[in-house]
């Protein structure tokens, strides 16, 4: 077994201070849980409260961490439609418009990214080890089911801690399109259609409106792209790049990737193309 | 979070030959979400002189109200436009007389004075005067507006050049800004009046 | 105190009554004079507000003068010296601010702390010296504007935060004064103030001689500003000095000393083509003209042909 990486163990360390050679008890327990933490007394309460990750928790932190969303992904009978912005903010600060925050765990997997960006990228891309061990160890590929489950674990395990994630785990495996929600407190939720992050609210407005399950491959991208373009109007924390992706029996592709700025301005033409058309049409029909 | 972020705004003024410019954002939020994109935040104080304020927007509204109030007392009593000079010390002192229960707001003034030659003050909240010859900035993203106007100010711009400079100084920084943007306004005053441009800006 | 009674009581044929009227009408508390309050308990609900929801509690703060100001006594005058940085949190708000107030004539004041403080402590004091030479007939004494200061602060119990270097010549003789936010004051031949004191006295210690001559004192304060520049975060940019010679002359030397000028420096530097922004290159979405109202002209709409 490797070495567990913690204070002290780095060749970078000044060594001040050293940690015990291995962590708690919990995070020995699965390998690929295993994770350093702090060598204070009660490392849980030191964690929440000097790295805390959530919404408007680190303001008054030393520590600022990037975040700020929105994604979304629904089930309809084509599949699973995942859609999300690529704004990555420290506190009122864009730090970056092109994070990519659909993680593709695998060919059939795929992870969305809500709350502490390198939360969600470390521990998505950890449960990419966990389901290829599986594939090796079972010789099939793992179910969704499991594979959010595994993720959900890793969350209870550091409950406490201040670990700040909101995830979409969405999939195709034996028993079809499958969607799951897995946040840090633990919740996993298997349902048809999610929305995270700060501008979730105006997505689910959208998508609350428009949703039909019987809606062509070509319909569910556009609304897809619509709930993201809103939210990103209304929410400060969310904008630039929507990414979609589409999964299918066949594993997921990437289907669209254009700045929502643009969708804007789009929109704006044929909103007022409509409007002239109409304003004829009355004029006409008198 | 600071109470002066509650609703965003970016805020510009700068000199130029004979002109000043003066230019904001249009956003309104009430924190995370985008409530209006149309909110005035400048406001024609006189001919030649227009007042920038950032800050909370309730507070916007009122001393927007206020300096109005004051300023006509200042025409009925005095017969004459005011100078942005003896503006700025209105100003000020309007704030100080807030000393212990201040407006959230940092107003910037930007005017030409009587021979035509720019004035541009800004404030703190509790009415601290910085007068600078080239330019001043105020909001939730000072930061992004220092260093784009560090880089692209130049002196004696004439009103198109100042207008461009302006405008993308304002336009970039916003970009980079969570809580302000959303289209924008440059006001550039000249001798022979006021030209008000607005722009074409992200919607995100 | 209210800057709106000064303009009326100096307008000779504005009506008492009327002058009564518009200083009630003006603001609800500004007519008497003094701060208003009017927004204390909105703010400090506010403040708590926003502790409430886990987000920092603390109101906005103030811009900083974190300085160095100094002063010091030469032959028969006094030299008073300040740098020029003003400072916003971690932020340098101006680079070239004014630190040394005028008081009167004859005296002058350096102030570190709250920038607006300082600025309006000094204005007030100066506006009252004025009335008070105006009605003795008297010259200011550098001792009435140090107990008028002292005074001032000590009402407000430390809350004005202005830390002041009170320097001037009046017929007993070269007078400074240090002036705490708290009112308390000492009386020394020199004297510094604000974040970078420790490294102005340092100068000053090893520096200071008695009787020195108007130019070694100079000098000697404006190496103190220049250790408060180049060693304190909160000071920096420029070296202003006030001298106020023995008779109560005053000679002012804005800027005595630039060592950050980088204009001449900026100026050899080839820009890059990208910084100079071509024109049409911002998308605009609508554009109106206002002209000046005194260039509109007005005519006489066209009356109607009688029938």
């Amino acid at each position: 077994m490797a070495s567990p990486m913690c204070v002290g163990t780095s060749i970078l360390d000044t060594g001040a201070r050293k940690a015990p050679a291995a962590g708690p008890a919990e995070a020995q327990a699965g390998v690929p849980g295993m994770f350093g933490l702090p060598n204070v007394a009660n490392p849980a309460a030191f964690c929440s409260a000097n790295l805390g990750c959530g919404y408007g928790t680190d303001h008054a932190q030393d520590i600022k961490f990037a975040k700020g969303t929105t994604t979304l992904a629904f089930k309809f009978q084509g599949g699973i439609i995942v859609s999300v912005d690529s704004r990555s903010t420290m506190g009122p600060y864009i730090a970056s418009g092109t994070v990519k925050k659909v993680i593709e765990i695998n060919p059939y997997l795929l992870g969305t990214m809500a709350g502490g960006a390198a939360d969600c990228s470390f521990w998505e891309r950890n449960l990419g080890i966990q389901c290829r061990m599986y594939e090796l160890r079972n010789k099939e590929r793992i179910s969704v089911a499991a594979a959010s489950k595994l993720l959900s674990n890793t969350m209870s395990q550091y409950r406490g801690y201040g670990l700040s994630m909101g995830t979409m785990v969405a999939g195709w495996d034996k028993t079809g399109p499958q969607l799951y929600y897995c946040d840090d407190d633990g919740t996993r939720l298997h349902g048809n259609l999610f929305s995270v992050g700060s501008g979730s609210t105006y997505a689910y407005g959208v998508l609350d409106t428009h949703y039909k399950y019987d809606m062509t491959d070509e319909e569910a991208i556009e609304l897809g792209k619509r709930a993201i373009y809103h939210a990103t109007h209304r929410d400060a924390y969310s904008g630039s790049i929507n990414n979609v992706y589409i999964v299918k029996p066949t594993g997921w592709v990437k289907v669209h990737a254009g700045d929502v700025n643009d969708m804007h301005y789009k929109l704006a033409e044929e909103k007022a193309a409509i409007a002239a058309s109409r304003a004829g049409a009355e004029e006409k029909a008198p | 979070m600071s109470i002066l972020e509650y609703n965003g705004a970016a805020i510009l003024a700068m000199t130029g030959k004979n002109c000043v410019g003066i230019c904001s954002d249009s956003r309104l939020g009430n924190q995370a979400q985008t409530v209006a994109t149309d909110f005035e935040k400048i406001f024609k104080m006189g001919d030649k002189l227009m007042v920038g304020l950032p800050g909370l927007a309730t507070d916007v509204i009122t001393m927007k109200e206020l300096l109005t109030f004051r300023l006509n007392l200042y025409r009925l009593r005095e017969e004459r436009e005011i100078k942005p000079e003896t503006f700025s010390a209105l100003m000020s002192h309007i704030l100080y007389q807030k000393r212990f229960g201040p407006y959230f707001v940092e107003p910037i003034v930007a005017g030409l004075k009587e021979d035509n030659t720019p004035f541009i003050s800004a404030f703190d909240l509790i009415g601290a005067p910085v007068v600078t010859d080239d330019f001043v900035v105020g909001g939730t993203c000072t930061n992004n507006l220092y260093g784009m106007c560090e880089s692209f100010y130049r002196p004696d711009m004439d009103k198109d050049e100042l207008f461009e400079t302006m405008a993308q100084c304002l336009l970039t920084s916003v970009d980079r800004d969570a809580l302000s943007g959303w289209g924008g306004v440059v006001h550039i005053i000249t001798p022979e009046g006021i030209m008000s441009k607005t722009l074409k800006g992200r919607q995100d | 105190m209210s800057e709106l009674s000064n303009v009326a009581g100096a307008g000779q044929s504005v009506p008492a009554d009327l002058r009564e009227e518009v200083l009630s009408a003006s603001t609800t508390n500004a007519g008497g004079g003094g701060f208003d309050f009017e927004n204390h308990h909105r703010n400090a609900r506010i403040a708590a507000e926003l502790a409430k929801s886990g987000k920092e509690g603390t109101l906005p703060r103030a811009k900083l003068t974190g300085t160095t100001i100094c002063g010091c006594i030469y032959k028969g005058g006094v030299v008073l010296g300040a740098d020029t940085r003003a400072t916003g949190g971690t932020e340098v708000v101006d680079k070239n601010c004014e630190k040394i107030h005028y008081l009167a004539p004859n005296i002058y004041c350096c102030g570190a702390g709250t920038a607006a403080d300082t600025e309006k402590t000094t204005e007030m004091i100066s506006g009252q010296l004025d009335l008070l030479r105006l009605s003795t007939g008297t010259q200011s004494r550098v001792v009435t504007a140090c107990t008028m200061l002292k005074r001032m602060l000590f009402r407000y119990q430390g809350y004005v935060s202005a830390a002041l270097v009170l320097g001037g010549v009046d017929v007993t003789g070269p007078h400074l004064y240090n002036i705490y936010p708290h009112g308390s004051s000492d009386k020394l031949p020199y004297l510094t103030m604000g974040s970078g004191s420790l490294a102005a006295m340092s100068v000053f210690e090893t520096g200071f001689k008695e009787d020195m001559e108007e130019a070694e004192a100079v000098e000697l304060v404006k190496q103190a500003i220049m250790a408060g520049v180049f060693n304190d975060l909160g000071s920096g940019s420029n070296v202003d000095v006030t001298v106020i010679r023995p008779g109560g002359e005053t000679a002012i030397f804005r800027g005595l000393e630039k060592p950050n000028e980088v204009s001449e420096l900026r100026k050899t530097v080839e820009r890059p083509a990208a910084i100079k922004v071509p024109k049409g290159a911002t998308e605009i979405l609508a554009s109106k003209f206002q002209p000046l109202s005194s260039l509109v002209t007005v005519e006489d709409a066209p009356q109607p042909m009688e029938i």
